[in-house]
Protein backbone atom coordinates (compact mmCIF):
# COMPACT_ATOMS: atom_id res chain seq x y z
CA UNK A 1 0.00 0.00 0.00
CA UNK A 2 1.28 3.37 -0.96
CA UNK A 3 1.42 6.25 1.45
CA UNK A 4 -1.63 7.74 -0.21
CA UNK A 5 -3.77 5.03 1.32
CA UNK A 6 -4.92 6.27 4.68
CA UNK A 7 -8.44 5.00 4.29
CA UNK A 8 -8.94 1.99 6.51
CA UNK A 9 -11.25 -0.76 5.43
CA UNK A 10 -13.52 -0.44 8.46
CA UNK A 11 -14.66 2.86 6.99
CA UNK A 12 -16.99 1.16 4.57
CA UNK A 13 -18.87 -0.56 7.32
CA UNK A 14 -19.19 2.49 9.53
CA UNK A 15 -20.50 4.42 6.56
CA UNK A 16 -23.36 2.04 6.07
CA UNK A 17 -24.37 2.50 9.65
CA UNK A 18 -24.62 6.18 8.87
CA UNK A 19 -23.13 7.62 12.05
CA UNK A 20 -23.26 11.41 11.78
CA UNK A 21 -20.83 13.57 13.65
CA UNK A 22 -17.71 11.45 13.34
CA UNK A 23 -18.21 11.09 9.63
CA UNK A 24 -18.64 14.80 9.16
CA UNK A 25 -15.15 15.06 10.51
CA UNK A 26 -13.70 12.68 7.95
CA UNK A 27 -14.42 15.15 5.20
CA UNK A 28 -12.41 17.93 6.66
CA UNK A 29 -9.76 17.68 9.31
CA UNK A 30 -8.93 13.98 9.20
CA UNK A 31 -7.97 13.83 5.60
CA UNK A 32 -4.46 12.90 4.50
CA UNK A 33 -4.23 16.01 2.31
CA UNK A 34 -3.59 19.00 4.57
CA UNK A 35 -5.99 21.85 3.97
CA UNK A 36 -4.43 25.11 5.15
CA UNK A 37 -7.66 27.08 4.84
CA UNK A 38 -9.44 24.82 7.27
CA UNK A 39 -6.72 24.82 9.88
CA UNK A 40 -6.56 28.60 9.76
CA UNK A 41 -10.17 28.91 10.76
CA UNK A 42 -9.90 25.97 13.16
CA UNK A 43 -13.29 24.78 12.06
CA UNK A 44 -14.57 22.94 9.03
CA UNK A 45 -15.64 24.96 6.01
CA UNK A 46 -18.54 23.89 3.82
CA UNK A 47 -19.79 24.81 0.38
CA UNK A 48 -23.60 24.90 0.25
CA UNK A 49 -23.18 25.77 -3.45
CA UNK A 50 -19.93 25.72 -5.47
CA UNK A 51 -19.34 29.45 -5.08
CA UNK A 52 -20.46 29.86 -1.45
CA UNK A 53 -17.94 28.93 1.25
CA UNK A 54 -18.99 29.08 4.88
CA UNK A 55 -17.46 28.00 8.18
CA UNK A 56 -19.59 25.38 9.91
CA UNK A 57 -20.85 27.83 12.55
CA UNK A 58 -22.28 30.19 9.92
CA UNK A 59 -24.44 27.69 8.12
CA UNK A 60 -28.18 28.23 8.10
CA UNK A 61 -30.34 25.39 9.28
CA UNK A 62 -31.40 24.69 5.71
CA UNK A 63 -27.78 24.52 4.57
CA UNK A 64 -26.90 22.19 7.44
CA UNK A 65 -29.62 19.81 6.34
CA UNK A 66 -28.48 20.04 2.72
CA UNK A 67 -24.89 19.28 3.68
CA UNK A 68 -25.84 16.47 6.04
CA UNK A 69 -27.85 14.86 3.23
CA UNK A 70 -24.93 15.31 0.87
CA UNK A 71 -22.52 13.68 3.31
CA UNK A 72 -24.95 10.82 3.78
CA UNK A 73 -25.24 10.30 0.05
CA UNK A 74 -21.50 10.43 -0.60
CA UNK A 75 -20.92 7.78 2.03
CA UNK A 76 -23.23 5.40 0.26
CA UNK A 77 -21.18 5.56 -2.92
CA UNK A 78 -19.01 2.44 -3.06
CA UNK A 79 -15.26 2.53 -2.51
CA UNK A 80 -13.07 -0.02 -4.24
CA UNK A 81 -9.43 -0.49 -5.05
CA UNK A 82 -7.92 0.29 -8.41
CA UNK A 83 -7.06 -2.97 -10.13
CA UNK A 84 -4.95 -1.47 -12.92
CA UNK A 85 -7.02 -2.99 -15.70
CA UNK A 86 -9.56 -0.22 -16.12
CA UNK A 87 -9.87 1.95 -19.17
CA UNK A 88 -9.63 4.92 -16.87
CA UNK A 89 -5.98 5.43 -15.98
CA UNK A 90 -5.92 8.77 -14.20
CA UNK A 91 -8.05 10.65 -11.72
CA UNK A 92 -9.23 13.61 -13.83
CA UNK A 93 -9.52 15.80 -10.75
CA UNK A 94 -5.85 15.75 -9.68
CA UNK A 95 -4.67 14.39 -13.08
CA UNK A 96 -2.45 11.84 -11.38
CA UNK A 97 -2.40 8.22 -12.57
CA UNK A 98 -4.03 5.69 -10.25
CA UNK A 99 -1.73 3.20 -8.55
CA UNK A 100 -2.76 -0.43 -8.28
CA UNK A 101 -4.59 -1.07 -4.98
CA UNK A 102 -5.29 2.62 -4.47
CA UNK A 103 -8.70 3.46 -2.98
CA UNK A 104 -11.11 4.81 -5.57
CA UNK A 105 -14.74 5.84 -5.35
CA UNK A 106 -17.25 4.67 -7.94
CA UNK A 107 -20.02 7.00 -9.12
CA UNK A 108 -23.28 5.60 -10.54
CA UNK A 109 -22.03 6.51 -14.06
CA UNK A 110 -19.02 4.23 -13.37
CA UNK A 111 -16.47 7.02 -13.48
CA UNK A 112 -13.84 6.54 -10.78
CA UNK A 113 -11.77 9.03 -8.78
CA UNK A 114 -9.44 9.14 -5.80
CA UNK A 115 -11.67 9.10 -2.73
CA UNK A 116 -10.36 12.38 -1.29
CA UNK A 117 -10.52 14.11 -4.71
CA UNK A 118 -14.12 13.20 -5.51
CA UNK A 119 -15.37 13.72 -1.94
CA UNK A 120 -14.02 17.26 -2.00
CA UNK A 121 -15.82 17.84 -5.30
CA UNK A 122 -19.12 16.20 -4.30
CA UNK A 123 -19.25 18.33 -1.18
CA UNK A 124 -19.64 21.29 -3.57
CA UNK A 125 -21.63 19.75 -6.38
CA UNK A 126 -23.38 16.39 -6.60
CA UNK A 127 -22.43 15.78 -10.24
CA UNK A 128 -19.84 13.63 -11.94
CA UNK A 129 -17.02 15.98 -13.02
CA UNK A 130 -16.49 13.94 -16.20
CA UNK A 131 -20.00 13.45 -17.58
CA UNK A 132 -21.97 15.96 -15.45
CA UNK A 133 -24.45 13.23 -14.59
CA UNK A 134 -26.21 14.08 -11.29
CA UNK A 135 -25.01 11.57 -8.72
CA UNK A 136 -28.53 11.09 -7.49
CA UNK A 137 -31.10 12.82 -9.63
CA UNK A 138 -33.97 11.92 -7.32
CA UNK A 139 -32.23 13.36 -4.29
CA UNK A 140 -31.31 16.51 -6.20
CA UNK A 141 -34.95 17.21 -7.01
CA UNK A 142 -35.86 17.09 -3.36
CA UNK A 143 -33.09 19.62 -2.66
CA UNK A 144 -34.45 21.95 -5.30
CA UNK A 145 -38.05 21.75 -4.23
CA UNK A 146 -37.39 22.09 -0.51
CA UNK B 1 -5.06 21.87 -1.61
CA UNK B 2 -2.72 24.47 -2.96
CA UNK B 3 -0.40 21.66 -3.97
CA UNK B 4 -3.09 20.06 -6.03
CA UNK B 5 -3.75 23.36 -7.82
CA UNK B 6 -0.10 23.76 -8.74
CA UNK B 7 0.49 20.15 -9.79
CA UNK B 8 -2.64 20.21 -11.91
CA UNK B 9 -1.72 23.45 -13.65
CA UNK B 10 1.73 22.05 -14.40
CA UNK B 11 0.18 18.96 -15.99
CA UNK B 12 -2.38 21.01 -17.88
CA UNK B 13 0.31 23.31 -19.16
CA UNK B 14 2.08 20.33 -20.71
CA UNK B 15 -1.23 19.10 -22.11
CA UNK B 16 -1.93 22.44 -23.80
CA UNK B 17 1.61 22.60 -25.17
CA UNK B 18 1.14 19.21 -26.84
CA UNK B 19 -2.35 19.96 -28.14
CA UNK B 20 -3.31 20.25 -31.77
CA UNK B 21 -4.66 23.74 -31.21
CA UNK B 22 -1.17 24.98 -30.32
CA UNK B 23 0.18 23.56 -33.57
CA UNK B 24 -2.59 25.34 -35.46
CA UNK B 25 -1.87 28.56 -33.48
CA UNK B 26 -5.51 28.69 -32.46
CA UNK B 27 -4.80 28.85 -28.71
CA UNK B 28 -1.74 29.78 -26.71
CA UNK B 29 -0.82 29.86 -23.05
CA UNK B 30 2.10 31.28 -21.09
CA UNK B 31 3.20 31.63 -17.50
CA UNK B 32 3.21 34.99 -15.75
CA UNK B 33 4.83 34.07 -12.44
CA UNK B 34 6.78 31.22 -10.86
CA UNK B 35 4.02 30.25 -8.48
CA UNK B 36 1.82 28.96 -11.34
CA UNK B 37 -1.13 30.99 -10.12
CA UNK B 38 -1.29 33.46 -12.98
CA UNK B 39 -1.24 32.69 -16.66
CA UNK B 40 -1.80 34.48 -19.90
CA UNK B 41 -3.93 32.84 -22.55
CA UNK B 42 -4.48 33.77 -26.16
CA UNK B 43 -7.21 32.68 -28.55
CA UNK B 44 -7.56 33.30 -32.26
CA UNK B 45 -10.86 34.80 -33.41
CA UNK B 46 -12.85 31.97 -35.01
CA UNK B 47 -13.36 31.96 -38.80
CA UNK B 48 -16.61 33.42 -40.22
CA UNK B 49 -17.07 35.69 -37.21
CA UNK B 50 -16.35 39.42 -36.86
CA UNK B 51 -13.40 38.35 -34.67
CA UNK B 52 -11.65 36.43 -37.47
CA UNK B 53 -8.01 37.40 -37.90
CA UNK B 54 -7.77 38.83 -34.37
CA UNK B 55 -5.70 37.53 -31.43
CA UNK B 56 -7.36 37.94 -28.05
CA UNK B 57 -5.30 37.92 -24.87
CA UNK B 58 -6.79 36.61 -21.62
CA UNK B 59 -5.85 37.00 -17.98
CA UNK B 60 -6.13 33.67 -16.15
CA UNK B 61 -5.92 33.52 -12.34
CA UNK B 62 -5.88 30.11 -10.72
CA UNK B 63 -7.53 30.00 -7.27
CA UNK B 64 -5.94 28.07 -4.43
CA UNK B 65 -8.95 25.74 -4.50
CA UNK B 66 -8.47 24.82 -8.18
CA UNK B 67 -9.74 22.50 -9.70
CA UNK B 68 -12.67 22.54 -7.28
CA UNK B 69 -13.38 26.13 -8.27
CA UNK B 70 -13.03 27.58 -11.78
CA UNK B 71 -10.11 29.77 -12.87
CA UNK B 72 -10.86 33.50 -12.98
CA UNK B 73 -10.64 34.60 -16.59
CA UNK B 74 -11.09 37.96 -18.29
CA UNK B 75 -10.25 39.48 -21.65
CA UNK B 76 -7.26 41.83 -21.62
CA UNK B 77 -7.75 42.62 -25.29
CA UNK B 78 -10.73 44.93 -25.73
CA UNK B 79 -13.59 43.19 -27.51
CA UNK B 80 -17.14 44.04 -28.65
CA UNK B 81 -19.25 41.02 -27.74
CA UNK B 82 -22.62 40.65 -25.92
CA UNK B 83 -21.22 38.27 -23.29
CA UNK B 84 -18.01 40.18 -22.56
CA UNK B 85 -17.80 43.58 -20.88
CA UNK B 86 -16.50 46.16 -23.35
CA UNK B 87 -15.13 48.09 -20.35
CA UNK B 88 -13.56 45.47 -18.02
CA UNK B 89 -13.29 42.35 -20.17
CA UNK B 90 -15.36 40.36 -17.63
CA UNK B 91 -16.89 37.25 -19.16
CA UNK B 92 -20.37 35.80 -18.71
CA UNK B 93 -19.95 32.09 -19.34
CA UNK B 94 -21.67 29.38 -17.32
CA UNK B 95 -18.66 27.06 -17.06
CA UNK B 96 -16.64 29.84 -15.43
CA UNK B 97 -19.34 30.07 -12.75
CA UNK B 98 -21.83 27.49 -11.50
CA UNK B 99 -21.42 25.01 -14.35
CA UNK B 100 -17.72 24.50 -13.73
CA UNK B 101 -16.64 20.86 -13.36
CA UNK B 102 -13.38 19.65 -11.87
CA UNK B 103 -12.59 17.68 -15.03
CA UNK B 104 -12.44 20.85 -17.14
CA UNK B 105 -9.02 22.21 -17.98
CA UNK B 106 -7.35 25.39 -19.18
CA UNK B 107 -7.50 23.95 -22.67
CA UNK B 108 -11.25 23.32 -22.53
CA UNK B 109 -11.79 26.80 -21.04
CA UNK B 110 -9.91 28.45 -23.91
CA UNK B 111 -11.81 26.37 -26.46
CA UNK B 112 -15.12 27.25 -24.78
CA UNK B 113 -14.23 30.94 -24.99
CA UNK B 114 -13.46 30.51 -28.67
CA UNK B 115 -16.86 28.86 -29.06
CA UNK B 116 -18.45 31.79 -27.21
CA UNK B 117 -16.93 34.19 -29.77
CA UNK B 118 -18.54 32.11 -32.52
CA UNK B 119 -21.92 31.84 -30.80
CA UNK B 120 -22.93 34.81 -28.66
CA UNK B 121 -25.83 34.51 -26.26
CA UNK B 122 -27.42 37.98 -26.31
CA UNK B 123 -30.22 36.87 -23.98
CA UNK B 124 -27.72 36.27 -21.19
CA UNK B 125 -25.59 39.38 -21.65
CA UNK B 126 -22.60 40.71 -19.74
CA UNK B 127 -22.68 43.98 -21.68
CA UNK B 128 -26.30 45.11 -22.11
CA UNK B 129 -25.44 47.82 -24.65
CA UNK B 130 -23.62 45.38 -26.93
CA UNK B 131 -26.38 42.80 -26.53
CA UNK B 132 -29.02 45.38 -27.48
CA UNK B 133 -27.07 46.35 -30.59
CA UNK B 134 -26.61 42.68 -31.47
CA UNK B 135 -30.36 42.05 -31.33
CA UNK B 136 -31.60 45.34 -32.70
CA UNK B 137 -28.98 46.51 -35.21
CA UNK B 138 -27.04 43.40 -36.19
CA UNK B 139 -25.24 44.97 -39.19
CA UNK B 140 -23.97 47.79 -36.97
CA UNK B 141 -22.91 45.22 -34.38
CA UNK B 142 -20.89 43.35 -37.02
CA UNK B 143 -19.17 46.54 -38.13
CA UNK B 144 -18.38 47.59 -34.55
CA UNK B 145 -17.06 44.15 -33.60
CA UNK B 146 -14.87 44.02 -36.73
CA UNK B 147 -13.64 47.55 -36.08
CA UNK B 148 -12.68 46.69 -32.47
CA UNK B 149 -11.02 43.49 -33.69
CA UNK B 150 -9.02 45.54 -36.19
CA UNK B 151 -7.92 48.15 -33.65
CA UNK B 152 -7.30 46.02 -30.56
CA UNK B 153 -6.67 42.48 -31.82
CA UNK B 154 -4.98 43.03 -35.16
CA UNK B 155 -7.93 42.02 -37.34
CA UNK B 156 -7.97 42.83 -41.07
CA UNK B 157 -11.08 45.01 -41.52
CA UNK B 158 -10.59 48.77 -41.54
CA UNK B 159 -13.54 51.13 -41.43
CA UNK B 160 -12.59 54.63 -42.54
CA UNK B 161 -16.04 55.87 -41.55
CA UNK B 162 -15.41 54.82 -37.94
CA UNK B 163 -11.91 56.25 -37.96
CA UNK B 164 -13.04 59.63 -39.21
CA UNK B 165 -15.81 59.90 -36.58
CA UNK B 166 -13.34 58.99 -33.85
CA UNK B 167 -10.97 61.62 -35.25
CA UNK B 168 -13.72 64.26 -35.01
CA UNK B 169 -14.13 63.53 -31.29
CA UNK B 170 -10.36 63.41 -30.78
CA UNK B 171 -10.21 66.88 -32.29
CA UNK B 172 -12.53 67.97 -29.49
CA UNK B 173 -10.05 66.68 -26.94
CA UNK B 174 -11.62 63.29 -26.29
CA UNK B 175 -9.39 60.28 -25.66
CA UNK B 176 -9.38 57.90 -28.62
CA UNK B 177 -10.57 54.85 -26.65
CA UNK B 178 -13.33 56.82 -24.93
CA UNK B 179 -14.42 58.20 -28.30
CA UNK B 180 -14.59 54.70 -29.78
CA UNK B 181 -16.52 53.36 -26.79
CA UNK B 182 -19.11 56.16 -26.86
CA UNK B 183 -19.56 56.03 -30.64
CA UNK B 184 -19.96 52.24 -30.48
CA UNK B 185 -22.60 52.60 -27.79
CA UNK B 186 -24.47 55.30 -29.70
CA UNK B 187 -24.54 53.18 -32.89
CA UNK B 188 -21.95 55.50 -34.51
CA UNK B 189 -24.27 58.50 -34.33
CA UNK B 190 -21.73 61.33 -33.99
CA UNK B 191 -24.31 63.83 -32.77
CA UNK B 192 -25.59 61.56 -30.01
CA UNK B 193 -22.05 60.61 -28.99
CA UNK B 194 -21.09 64.28 -28.69
CA UNK B 195 -24.20 64.98 -26.68
CA UNK B 196 -23.40 62.04 -24.39
CA UNK B 197 -19.83 63.24 -23.87
CA UNK B 198 -20.56 66.89 -23.21
CA UNK B 199 -23.83 66.80 -21.31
Amino acid sequence: MGNCLQINSTDDISLLRGSESSNTHDFTSDRNVPAPIYSELLQPVFFPSPSTRRPASNLTEEEQVKIAKRIGLIQHLPIGTYDGSKKIRECVICMIDFCVDEAVRYLPCMHIYHVHCIDDWLMRSLTCPSCMEPVDAALLTTYETS
Amino acid sequence: MANMAVSRIKREFKEVMRSEEIVQCSIKIELINDSWTELRGEIAGPPDTPYEGGKFVLEIKVPETYPFNPPKVRFITKIWHPNISSVTGAICLDILKDNWAAAMTLRTVLLSLQALLAAAEPDDPQDAVVAYQYKDKYQLFLMTAKHWTNIYAGGPHKFTECDSKIQRLKDMGIDEHDARAVLSKENWDLEKATENLFS
